[in-house]
């Protein structure tokens, strides 16, 4: 006790410039900790927390016991993979390309441009699908009609909503993506691509022998950070597009978006709890399920 | 020695005609946002949304900047960004600052203790019962300001900026008699330019974009931001179009094009300066993806 005394007033200024910083993370990540409770209680607001009283298991009954918790989880992992899997190929293969771009005018304008996605709000992105989509007025129909096809009314046909999920997901994140590649592509040794040039090796080799195995660390970190947030549903971009339309419910209400309308539509409070705390759990285990999975195989990519 | 040359040259088109395509699909639906706000209703009626619309009409932004209410929604945005950005930034920078001092003997117990957030939360629900009931954040300006006031990705970012700092020159400040407030903020600080500029950057982008605190957390419409503005109207118009209240051809309303006039007028700051920002964006994406 002595020594950690001394150590905080040696180093008192600069814990104390820590203490704003820390204070944030106490009361925004660990004071809500308690609210778990919830999650086990019929909640309401006069008696608390702590006094209201206890049901056991009963909201998470409810919320598995129906459809619900099927459709959620899946739809929120579903969706998810989708973009990893879709979002990493594409911009990889466009970082691989970017990089073949002989005049670093156009690289650098080809990059401006797919990364401009990136700085517009999820808000602004669900009028963008819905300039695209919608039945009336949108330009996809248009199209369709140009091609004497019938038109389609998107916004009822939950079908085709992962789709377009996952192409907005590209569209808005490639760019950022390709970014991040590039950093690495532009790191790799210049040597290694003179002694292969030497041995007659053409470009395709290049790439498929130097060029990406060397991007799978960042990859495999990438893919990480984004497996760890696979049980969080992408709940702004997701309910600015979908909305409360129940009619796309069966294919793009996610956890997150589940939980919003039981709490702000409903006005429930404890089974949102519940289901929060099994996407906490789910979301925890499988983060450490993923870091002991890239230890095994390889000790230096893993995130802790 | 022509073959080889040409067939290089074939090589680069379709790479070209490829990132020309995909730069079509990135950019498309701001050039078509930007086309309706400014086409006339009636062409919106009778062709659809289009990039080539029949009749031009700025009614739209008429519409929209005749009421006080997009000039507070402005207000509103730009205090949150403005604050939470200077507030933020500080308060990451300082705590990265004890984290990335070798003589800080608790700065790992520091780490972890942001670390632990990152990977295990209580979920949204105690989160909003906490800062309704307890904090009675609830319809404040600070319930816009102070929840996402620090994302530990960046104290981590920062820290290892510092890091990389050669230790010498902090050493010789001391020695010179230099408090840890001095060193913070006449060397750490103007040392580390790139890293706070891209910070700065992200914080900021985060805050003029979001609309999920006010979406959970604000009810007062004198406390909308800007992105939250343009959330109602959305899900007023599309509110309206499904129960089929829409009149069509109304000439009072322009609807259809005064919602994608705000979806510009959101994004307008954004895109004034993407031109000078975005090569910061690159660069800190790229520090943080070498340093990890």
């Amino acid at each position: 006790m002595n020594g950690m005394f001394e150590e905080l007033r040696r180093n008192k200024w600069y814990y104390l410039m820590a203490l704003p910083g820390l204070l944030f993370f106490l009361v925004f990540c660990y004071l809500p900790l308690p609210g778990i409770l919830i999650a086990f209680k019929d909640y309401n607001f006069a008696d608390g927390i702590f006094g209201s009283r206890w049901v056991g298991l009963q909201n998470f009954a409810f919320y598995f016991q129906g459809d619900y918790a099927w459709r959620t989880t899946f739809n929120t992992l579903f969706i998810n993979a989708n973009y990893i899997v879709f979002g990493t190929i594409v911009a990889v293969a466009f970082a691989i390309l970017l990089n073949e771009i002989r005049k670093s005018f156009f690289r650098r304008m080809y990059q401006s441009l797919m990364f401009l996605p990136y700085f517009f709000s999820a808000i602004v992105v669900g009028n963008f699908v819905y300039l695209i989509f919608s039945s009336k007025y949108g330009m996809f129909n248009q199209l369709l009609q140009m091609m004497n096809q019938a038109a389609i009314d998107w916004y009822s046909a939950a079908g085709y909503w992962v789709t377009i999920l996952v192409g907005v997901f590209i569209w808005k994140n490639t760019g950022y993506a390709v970014i991040l590649y590039l950093a690495t592509i532009v790191g790799i040794d210049d040597e290694l691509y003179e002694a292969a040039a030497l041995d007659g090796v053409n470009r395709w080799q290049k790439i498929r022998y130097i060029t990406l195995p060397l991007l799978v660390p960042t990859v495999i970190i990438v893919t990480l950070l984004a497996a760890g947030k696979i049980f969080y549903g992408d709940f702004q971009t997701i309910y600015s597009i979908v909305g409360d339309n129940g009619l796309l419910f069966e294919t793009t209400d996610v956890i997150d978006t589940y939980v919003f309308r039981a709490v702000k539509n409903v006005g429930d409070i404890s089974m949102p709890a519940a289901v929060g705390l099994y996407q906490s759990l789910c979301g925890f285990l499988f983060v450490l399920a993923c870091n002991w999975a890239v230890k095994k195989v390889n000790n230096d990519n893993a995130l802790f | 020695m022509t073959a080889p040359k040409k067939r290089v040259s074939i090589s680069q088109a379709i790479f070209h005609t490829i990132f020309i395509a995909f730069c079509a699909f990135t950019t498309i639906p701001f050039l078509l946002t930007v086309m309706v706000s400014i086409s006339g209703e009636s062409s919106v009626f009778k062709n659809g949304y289009s990039l080539f619309p029949e009749t031009f009409s700025l009614d739209a932004y008429r519409l929209i900047f005749s009421g006080d209410e997009i000039w507070n929604g402005y207000l509103i945005s730009i205090i949150v960004t403005l604050s939470g950005t200077v507030l933020g930034l500080l308060i990451s920078a300082m705590l990265a600052n004890a984290m990335a001092m070798p003589k800080v003997k608790y700065r790992n117990g520091i780490a972890l203790f942001i670390f632990i957030t990152m990977i295990f939360n209580a979920g949204l629900v105690p989160w909003y019962i906490f800062i309704t009931k307890y904090l009675h954040l609830k319809d404040t300006i600070a319930a816009l300001i102070l929840p996402m006031l620090i994302n530990p990705f960046n104290v981590f970012l920062i820290r290892n900026y510092f890091k990389s700092l050669p230790p010498a020159l902090l050493e010789s400040a001391e020695i010179e008699g230099a408090g840890p407030f001095y060193t913070f903020t006449r060397i750490l600080l103007p040392l580390s330019g790139p890293i706070i500029a891209t910070v700065a950057l992200f914080i900021s982008l985060a805050y003029w974009n979001d609309w999920g605190l006010a979406l959970w957390l604000i009810d007062s419409r004198e406390l909308y931001p800007l992105q939250f503005m343009l959330f109602k109207i959305q899900s007023m118009i599309n509110f309206m179009s499904s129960s089929g209240n829409m009149v069509s051809g109304s000439q009072t309303l322009p609807s259809e094009t005064a919602q994608m006039a705000m979806v510009l007028i959101t994004i307008g700051p954004i895109m004034l300066v993407y031109p000078f920002i975005q090569k910061y964006f690159v660069k800190g994406i790229m520090i943080g993806a070498v340093k990890g």
